[in-house]
């Protein structure tokens, strides 16, 4: 069984973890780019929201490569990403492809199961407690990275020295074949990091990013928005979903992730008291508590089309000139030009500043 | 909290009713509720180029036409009323599975709220069928504009009373539009033509009310086939019943109003009698842009009927529109003449 696998942000590595501790081998496609999304816009409904297209392009690279079965999330929500498997894997077929579904969370959890069962083998349970295991420690260690690297970056002596470590720790995170092992890397990785030479803080701006999951994720979909903020403004950039707090929260494997979200839905209730389905209690109690929590502005980042993005679009507005934060919107879509998003980021960012 | 008591004008209260959205699937049910109350409804217009015009400077860019217009009739409406109720539909169906609507007419008094923020605060219609019964709704409205429990009964009765009139028109063959006319102004009306049997070429249009209602923003689509000679069945003229049968071909779907449309289409592409199918959406209708798909891959189409997407927004010509409505007709009726007899499907 050769499981593939749609790309989000660095959940490469802690699902390659996952799929291959648990018995079956992963394929990972290349990470996504222009190309990828063009490939999967080819073939993608036209006015489908982005993270579709882009994650077709990943299943299209993936079967090319030789996977042999296809797994995604699914659900029953009002958000269009519960219908992304089905659809796309209808879209598959009729391109010719075959290959097995794993949509996992629409199908009768038992049916998985007895899937993952025949081709794990005996002893499949205890492989896959284990493998839950190693998932979990590749997250937190991917996690750790991330925020090591986004406070380093517009502080660092000399720019790239800290992206520079995060790509040769992120590989060998999704090298490392033990718990224990990324246990050692962790520990490495936290002094090099403390070793980096900084510059002394001098009113470094910060700014929140709320919005849209997979824009907020995929570097090659935001173009590379949280690494440009920091090394190139030198302003320090904290998205407000990580990829540690989009895998494990699902699993019950992390309380703290619940006790957020769930006042995140409490403190969005007299926005928008009915749940839509996407990550807009996120956005809303995000953008509310960045004055509070030192924050000097917020970027809103979201696909076009993006149903409960678009909401809170309507009510962010309102949010800024209540509390007084100053939130600029940024909507992605196939089209989106590198200099127009530079140029628009450039303006936020002067306009931070004199604020200040 | 009782609203009445707040208001600012004398007599009885006006409630606004913008002619958007969910107003095509339960004006009379909400009319004859509110009317029961002791309330004076007021309608906004069928859309204008004015309407559409204001609620596109008004609402966000990339949201779908029918929410731009619901913008535009909260806008038309402001002044002339004491409130303005706007439904907000969370589920309406009870399945094994979570059911929902469409995010934004679960969101869309909140986007009415943040929006308009000079207005006082729309009155909601919820209904969440899969958590609380449909009269729940009911009884929240009426409580907050004060009415007793017997009178609320009483309203209610009335109101489901007339939903079934305007469900029973629709079943006729009238167009949601069409039936609330018909219900406006008694029997009188002649029958229209696109509901004449005699036609050579049957259309099947699928698409939601307020699109398949709206003839600002479906561009007239239903007159350009009337004129060209086609009989048109809609999406809104079927019974619960008649699309319950068509779910064990169709996969879930937690959209129901989405589900119906593809139970709609499933049940056009088997009919007798049916030529062709419009597949009607709008710019950046969510659940719309994957339920396409499912239409064209998925729903069974044993005898290769032609479907066509039409595709509106605020941009969309009635030209165009017409167009296209034409070159549709022309090539159904084609394909029925230029057949070999054997061939036919009936």
């Amino acid at each position: 069984m050769k499981v593939a696998f749609p790309h989000m942000g660095n959940a490469y590595i802690p699902l390659r973890a996952l799929v291959e501790h648990a018995g079956a081998e992963a394929v990972v496609p290349e990470r996504p780019n222009r190309a990828t999304l063009e490939l999967g816009a080819r073939y993608a409904p036209e006015f489908v929201c982005l993270p579709f297209k882009i994650t077709l392009g990943d299943c299209i690279n993936a079967l090319e490569k030789g996977a042999d079965t296809m797994a995604m999330v699914c659900g029953m929500w009002a958000c269009r990403f519960g219908n992304y498997g089905h659809v796309q894997h209808l879209i598959l077929r009729d391109m010719g492809y075959e290959f097995e579904s794993l949509l996992i969370g629409r199908e009768d959890p038992r049916a998985v199961w007895e899937k993952v069962k025949s081709a794990v083998g005996k002893g499949a349970f205890r492989r896959l407690l284990g493998a839950a295991a190693i998932f979990r420690a590749k997250a937190a260690a991917v996690e750790e990275v991330e925020c090591l690297v986004r406070f380093a970056r517009p502080r660092e002596e000399k720019v790239g020295e800290a992206d520079a470590l995060m790509e040769r720790y992120l590989s060998r995170i999704d090298d490392a074949d033990s718990i224990r092992m990324v246990r050692a890397i962790r520990r490495e990785l936290r002094e090099e990091f403390s070793a980096l030479p900084l510059r002394p803080e001098d009113g470094i701006l910060r700014v929140r990013i709320v919005g849209e999951l997979y824009v907020l994720l995929e570097p090659s979909l935001n173009f590379d928005l949280v690494r440009r903020l920091g090394s190139n403004h030198g302003v320090e950039a904290q998205p407000i979903l990580s990829t540690y707090r989009w895998l494990l929260s699902p699993l019950w494997l992390d309380p703290l992730l619940h006790l957020s979200s769930s006042r995140a839905r409490r403190v969005s209730r007299a926005y928008l008291p009915y749940v839509l389905g996407g990550e807009e209690h996120m956005t809303i109690a995000g953008t509310l508590d960045a004055p509070r929590q030192g924050f000097d502005g917020v970027i809103h980042a979201y696909p076009l089309t993006c149903m409960p993005e678009n909401i809170c679009r309507t009510i962010l507005p309102h949010i800024s000139s209540a509390r007084d934060v100053p939130v600029l919107g940024l909507c992605f879509d196939e089209h989106t030009s590198t200099v127009g998003t530079a140029t628009r980021l450039e303006a936020f960012i002067d306009m931070l500043r004199s604020r200040r | 909290m009782n609203v009445v008591r707040e208001r600012v004008s004398e007599g009885r209260p006006r409630i606004g009713m913008p002619r958007a959205l969910m107003f095509y699937r339960y004006y009379p049910f909400l009319k004859a509720l509110l009317e029961g109350f002791g309330c004076e409804v007021v309608a906004s217009p069928p859309t204008n180029l004015r309407i559409m015009g204001m609620g596109t400077d008004l609402c966000v860019d990339d949201v779908c036409v029918a929410v731009k217009a619901l913008f535009g009739h909260v806008r038309y409406l402001e002044g002339k009323v004491d409130y303005m109720l706007i439904p907000r539909l969370v589920s309406v169906e009870k399945k094994e599975y979570d059911t929902f609507t469409c995010p934004k007419l679960i969101a869309a008094p909140d986007m009415v709220r943040f929006s308009f923020p000079q207005l006082p605060p729309p009155l909601e219609f919820v209904v969440d069928v899969s958590k609380v019964p449909w009269w729940w709704g009911c009884l929240r409205l009426g409580r907050r504009l004060g009415v007793p429990l017997r009178g609320i009964a009483r309203a209610y009765a009335a109101a489901t009373r007339e939903q079934r009139r305007f469900e029973a028109l629709q079943r006729e063959g009238l167009l949601p539009a069409d039936a609330l006319k018909r219900m406006e102004n008694g029997n009188g009306l002649p029958s229209p033509g696109y509901a004449s049997a005699d036609r050579d070429v049957t259309v099947a249009v699928v698409g939601h009310p307020y699109l398949l209602g709206d003839s600002l923003v479906n561009k007239r689509l239903i007159h350009w086939l009337d004129s060209s000679g086609a009989r048109v069945l809609a999406s809104t003229m079927l019974s619960p019943r008649e699309l319950e049968v068509e779910a064990r071909k169709l996969p879930d779907l937690s959209w129901s109003y989405e589900w119906e449309l593809l139970a709609a289409s499933s049940h056009f592409l088997e009919k007798e009698g049916v030529d062709g199918l419009i597949y009607l959406t709008s710019f950046g209708c969510g659940p719309d842009s994957l339920v396409t798909e499912m239409v064209r891959r998925e729903v069974p189409n044993p005898h290769k009927r032609a479907i066509m997407d039409l595709v509106l927004d605020e941009h969309s010509a009635e030209s165009g529109v017409r167009t296209r409505a034409e070159a549709f007709v022309d090539l159904l009726r084609h394909r029925k003449t230029a057949r070999p007899p054997g061939v036919l499907t009936r």
